[in-house]
């Protein structure tokens, strides 16, 4: 499978991780970085890794930051992505086969290596079983977002990363 | 703090027990997915509804996983809504993401950590600062 992963600089190192283990399973990764732990803001990992599902150009997405929160939070704001918060197995589980949900993020401060490996595992070995009730509710939750112009839009926050250049967001 | 809250059909219980609690901790209650059978779906929409139209400062939704209120929720623009399991989540997603839901599943949680993973969501403040431009970000999407 094709998997497409972001993070921001919390878990840099847990990310890398992940990467390796996917690859070392046979699937081939697509790493939208970040890529070292200097200090960046976590909706541009998770709107990149997102797009890059729901455009197809990626099976599945794996992200993650220190609670999870805020890259998931991102990530689901994509037309088409239905991302999972989780901090088990069985909540991924849940995840992929009743929503076909198409990204799992964990917090890397939140849950230890062994169970974040085993709840990608999960989640990319559980298939989706459909149902007239199923597909409604999918219907519906894709059907909230409506905003193309920020789908692929990697300028789409330089207005905040430009003020945040000439200094006026607080550092602390 | 006035809250919103609200449930499918499987988060019920819970929700009956969140609400007894922490109304006793004094917190004001509106919760609009009583009487009704509802899905996750509509309840996480009406919830949504409320915190939108402020008639509610944060939301709280149960349904058997979290998974699919977070999924909806974070559908609307200027939500943002954390699954939350643990009470260090619920107090973070507050300070760094200035969340205003979280959800809650009620066959992962038990009664006893939703209602200290409840009072942690209520009970912290926004950190603001360099957090400000991850939140704006947020707000900007959908």
């Amino acid at each position: 499978m094709k998997i497409s992963i972001g993070c921001d600089h919390i878990v840099t190192e847990i990310k890398d991780y992940i990467a390796s283990y996917l690859e070392k399973k046979g699937h081939e990764v697509i790493d939208h970085g970040t890529y070292d732990k200097q200090r960046t803001h976590y909706p541009i990992f998770g709107k990149r890794a997102g797009e890059k599902v729901a455009s197809g150009e990626a099976d599945l997405g794996v992200v993650l930051c220190g609670t999870g929160v805020g890259v998931t939070v991102s990530a689901n704001k994509v037309k088409g992505v239905r991302a999972a918060l989780v901090g088990d197995m069985e909540a991924a589980r849940y995840a992929k086969e009743n929503l076909n949900a198409n990204v799992i993020a964990v917090g890397g401060r939140i849950v230890g290596i062994g169970l974040i490996e085993n709840i990608i595992d999960v989640f990319l070995e559980t298939e989706y079983k459909p149902s007239k009730e199923k597909e409604e509710i999918i219907k519906k939750i894709d059907a909230l977002v409506t905003n193309e112009e920020q789908m692929n839009n990697d300028h789409y926050f330089d207005e905040f990363l430009e003020k945040w250049d000439r200094g006026e967001y607080p550092k602390q | 703090m006035k809250l919103a809250i609200g449930s499918d059909t499987k988060g019920f219980t819970l929700k009956e027990h969140l609400k007894r609690h922490l109304s006793n901790l004094g917190h004001e209650i509106v919760d609009e997915t009583t009487g009704k059978d509802l899905d996750f779906f509509d309840a996480a929409t009406q919830v949504v509804k409320v915190v939108k139209e402020k008639r509610a400062e944060r939301g709280i939704v149960i349904d058997e996983y979290g998974v699919g209120p977070f999924m909806v929720a974070n559908k609307y623009k200027y939500i943002v809504c954390a699954n939350a399991f643990d009470e260090h989540s619920a107090q973070m997603t507050i300070r760094h993401n200035n969340a205003n839901m979280i959800a809650i599943g009620s066959g992962i949680v038990g009664p006893r950590l939703a209602e200290k993973i409840c009072e942690a969501f209520l009970n912290t403040d926004y950190d603001g600062g360099r957090h400000q431009i991850r939140v704006d970000m947020l707000n900007k999407m959908c």
